[in-house]
């Protein structure tokens, strides 16, 4: 694999790696947020060569940066590369019949910017004043250098916009793909949900990205130029400008982006029950449709972070109507879901496995989102760790667990090698039920009132009494971490002597499944296939009866059935017989 | 009450412009002069105030840890049960989802057939006439309950614009303190009568306490944990809100938003004192700040025209 290569899979591979070392790192940053909330002040075990001053305990700067940082990688260097970067490089192509990206320059110069701005986030750790400490969200007028004087807030501020670079430009690759380069017969409404879910979030990508990238650069400006777009009160010099269209600004990217981090998760998680059910998706056009809703209404909707602000009761009541209303397909599209699984025959396997759990966190996840999107509840919980235990469950647990219910079921075709599927179902139910310890206590230390991003949340004496809950939740976060060295060594293993990999080791009917081999080679096909119906094909009576098994593949002829098109050529494949048309290029 | 009894804040709280000797007049005028104030009905010992934040939380009630805050407003019973039905809706529903997976898995583990349809057209109208009607109880009853409460209490201005026992607070959020300033006996905010305090904040219980709020370096959160009391202090602008303490005695006032490396510090009291106590002590604080005055303390002038609703 050279590291020049423009194909999708190369591509993929490279944010797969990149991803992982930055969950790694934003995980580590999370557990030390969480040392400092149960053992405030006391040295982080092993982080003595970092903060040798200290000797290894974090003092309140450090802090700061600790959490800004955490949750920058995640979001921005973590999260989004894993499910759009990898899975999303890897998947959509194969999964629509395609040769590969609408444009593969584009995609590999995406993932350069990423890299571009990965270094900078290193290397942000290593300046004077340290990286970035005013908060993921960056407001001014703290962000600006007045307040923040540092290098590593401008480092940071860069990378995020490298990031936003790369998010914009693989948003774009994704939805012309899809909308131009399906194969044959690949007809929208026989897209697998997975390549629904990546769709619309590219869609999302695409619109709201550049108003990040707006209020990004106009920050620097504010930080760098002596601009004062976001600068009011004593740092203002004559008018100053306004730090709520920052705030504004931010949030109409910032809200959609949870939907980013989350859509392709609920693709994921679409498809997968029904693979597993053998079933077909319930109400695959509702699903789809619903995902649809929620992406549209997902602009809409932002201001409810900023109910506490201020703002106009006109625009208060607006954006809390607009927020409850994107509840109502969120709840069709799991209902869907719950649907899928009755009257299937559920197979528990390591995929399964992780989009049940997956179902199970967002859906506490969502659930706990009601309170916040009436601006009445919202007051006592804003600004709370039932905030922060909220929007983990849902873009933090589901998109992790999402990417590894993708990982897992992907991981054959990506390698061709094959997981050990007990450890891996060790590993997404462990940190399943510990991931609802530690957001659980979240939002049971939130809803007590403590407020996110207390450096020591005892000063106050109404939160005292919530150190034992906050140690108990450190401990399922320390736990969290160590399970995911099950993870580790399986991929290592597997990676070096994992047993080579069935052809379709899941038995669906997919394209990437029935007509590429494992991994696919360059141009994926042989010959693009002819999609002849929708991806979840299962349990069908005619398939059972004249194939003998509860799967056929998109492409594949069914025996006895009269070709409609006789001027194409079928060839044999890996699996059945599939029909396909020459190669045009 | 004698009004001798009564203290005034830390003199140099109100009245010095340098940055570290406010700073620590507000860390320190909290012990200053406390055994007097003590007196008061509803209120701590001096003793316990100097080494431990005084605070009505007591273990007893809070200790619970999936309770709210202890609520010693008048009109936070409201959110409180709003809160509560909401959260039996959430267990409902979490119930629901979660039993119907668990029952799903278990009987159709494995199971020899599964269905080969997507659904019918009943099926998922069923499923969508489910969602719409959770959808219509949860959220709506959120909605109706949550617009009762913005009608007739946090957005709802006229309540303290129209009481005449209505007590007025500017309040200047900085980086890392809370300064307040009342109007003092002529009704007029920035003039020598002022009182100042710095994270001291004092309001009588039982009548509607109006604040305006800013702030001159970054943005911060004022909030008031128990009296469901949130509002952001924004450079540049002037944020209002009202409420009214259920009953004498000393709460946190805590930031909400991250304002810098000391963020976690910027933690005030509030105490809720009779309303004679109140206007005892404004009094005497009003006669000390006269006193005090220093013409030529330009920082220290600040304050605006009381916004109209």
């Amino acid at each position: 694999m050279s590291l020049l290569s423009l194909d999708h899979k190369d591509v993929a591979r490279r944010y797969l790696w990149s991803g992982l070392g930055f969950l790694l790192l934003g995980g580590l940053l999370a557990l030390a947020i969480r040392w400092q909330w149960a053992w405030p002040g006391q040295p982080v075990p092993g982080l003595a060569w970092a903060l040798p001053e200290s000797r290894g305990a974090l003092t309140p700067p450090t802090y700061t940066a600790v959490f800004t940082m955490h949750g920058l990688v995640m979001i921005f260097f973590a999260v989004t590369p894993l499910l759009f970067g990898a899975l999303g490089h890897f998947v959509l192509p194969l999964a629509i019949g395609a040769r590969g990206l609408a444009f593969p320059r584009l995609s590999a110069l995406g993932y350069w910017i990423y890299a571009l701005g990965g270094v900078l986030v290193l290397a942000s750790f290593a300046v004077r004043l340290g990286p970035a400490s005013a908060g993921w969200t960056a407001y001014p007028p703290l962000s600006t250098s007045a307040f923040t004087p540092g290098l590593g807030q401008t480092l940071v501020t860069v990378a995020v916009l490298c990031a936003g670079t790369s998010a914009f430009t693989y948003g774009l690759n994704f939805v012309v793909t899809v909308a131009r380069c399906r194969a044959p017969g690949m007809t929208w409404g026989r897209l697998p949900l997975t390549v629904w879910g990546l769709f619309f979030a590219s869609v999302l990508n695409v619109l709201f990205v550049p108003v990040l990238a707006a209020a990004t650069a106009l920050l620097l400006m504010d930080r760098l130029l002596g601009t004062q777009f976001f600068i009011a009160g004593a740092a203002a010099v004559g008018g100053g400008g306004d730090p709520v269209v920052y705030q504004h600004l931010f949030w109409l990217f910032g809200h959609p982006e949870v939907y980013i981090l989350i859509l392709p998760a609920w693709g994921m998680v679409g498809d997968l029950v029904a693979f597993f059910s053998r079933k077909p998706a319930h109400g695959y056009r509702l699903t789809a449709g619903a995902m649809g809703t929620v992406s549209a209404l997902s602009g809409l909707v932002y201001a409810h972070h900023l109910f506490t602000s201020g703002m106009s009761p006109l625009l208060g009541r607006t954006f809390m109507v607009l927020t409850l209303l994107i509840s109502l397909p969120a709840e069709v599209m799991f209902l869907n879901w719950l649907m899928t699984l009755w009257r299937g025959s559920v197979r528990l396997t390591s995929p399964m496995l992780a989009a049940l759990a997956t179902m199970v966190v967002f859906g506490l996840g969502g659930i706990t989102g009601l309170a916040l999107g009436a601006v009445a509840t919202d007051v006592p919980l804003h600004g709370t760790l039932w905030v922060v235990g909220h929007f983990h469950l849902t873009m933090g647990a589901a998109s992790f667990l999402g990417v590894f219910a993708g990982l897992y079921f992907w991981f054959p075709k990506m390698f061709g090698r094959a997981l050990h599927e007990g450890l891996a179902k060790v590993h997404v139910l462990s940190s399943a039920v510990l991931f609802l310890g530690v957001f659980g206590g979240q939002l049971a230390a939130g809803y007590a009132g403590q407020l996110r991003r207390l450096y020591d949340p005892y000063q106050y004496t109404y939160l005292k009494h919530l150190l034992p809950l906050n140690q108990w939740t450190t401990v399922c976060a320390f736990l969290l971490g160590a399970v995911q060295v099950v993870f580790v060594v399986n991929l290592v293993w597997t990676l070096r002597r994992g047993r080579a990999a069935e052809a379709n080791p899941w038995q669906v009917g997919t394209l990437e499944w029935t007509c590429a081999s494992s991994p696919p080679g360059e141009g994926n096909f042989t010959q693009v296939p002819v999609v002849l119906r929708g991806p979840h094909a299962l349990s069908q009576p005619e398939v059972l009866e004249r194939l003998g098994r509860d799967w056929i593949g998109q492409a594949e002829v069914l025996p006895g059935v009269a070709r409609q098109d006789t001027t194409e050529e079928a060839v044999p494949a890996s699996e059945g017989t599939v029909s396909t048309v020459r190669s045009v290029t | 009450m004698s009004t001798s009894a009564e203290t005034a804040p830390h003199p140099s709280s109100g009245m010095t412009s340098d940055m570290s000797a406010r700073t620590l007049a507000l860390r320190e005028d909290a012990a200053v002069d406390r055994p007097r104030i003590d007196a008061l009905p509803g209120e701590r010992t001096s003793v316990e105030g100097r080494t431990q934040p005084s605070s009505n939380a007591p273990s007893a009630t809070s200790a619970r840890t999936l309770a709210l805050p202890e609520d010693a407003s008048v009109d936070g019973h409201r959110i409180d049960a709003l809160l509560g039905w909401s959260h039996r809706f959430e267990a409902g529903m979490a119930a629901l989802a979660l039993g119907w997976m668990v029952v799903a898995v278990w009987r159709f583990r494995n199971a020899k057939r599964a269905a080969s349809d997507g659904g019918t057209k009943r099926s998922r109208a069923w499923v969508f006439g489910l969602a719409l009607s959770t959808f219509l109880v949860v959220d709506g009853a959120l909605l109706v309950g949550s617009e009762g409460y913005l009608r007739d209490v946090l957005w709802n201005l006229q309540v303290p614009a129209t009481d005449p026992r209505t007590v007025r607070i500017e309040i200047n959020a900085h980086q890392w303190s809370w300064e307040a300033r009342y109007a003092g006996e002529d009704n007029r905010f920035n003039t020598p009568d002022d009182v100042v305090t710095w994270n001291d904040l004092r309001v009588p219980a039982g009548v509607p306490v109006w604040v305006q709020l800013v702030s001159t370096d970054v943005v911060h959160g004022f909030s008031l944990p128990n009296f469901r009391v949130k509002l952001d202090a924004i450079p540049g602008r002037v944020n209002q809100t009202w409420f009214r303490a259920a009953r004498e005695g000393t709460w946190e006032v805590a930031c909400y938003q991250h304002c810098g490396t000391s963020h976690y510090r910027m933690r005030g009291e509030l105490r809720a004192l009779s309303q004679e106590a109140y206007a005892a002590w404004l009094r005497e604080a009003g006669r000390q700040a006269v006193q005090a005055y220093d013409v030529d303390d330009s920082a220290a002038h600040w304050g605006w025209e009381w916004k109209a609703p």
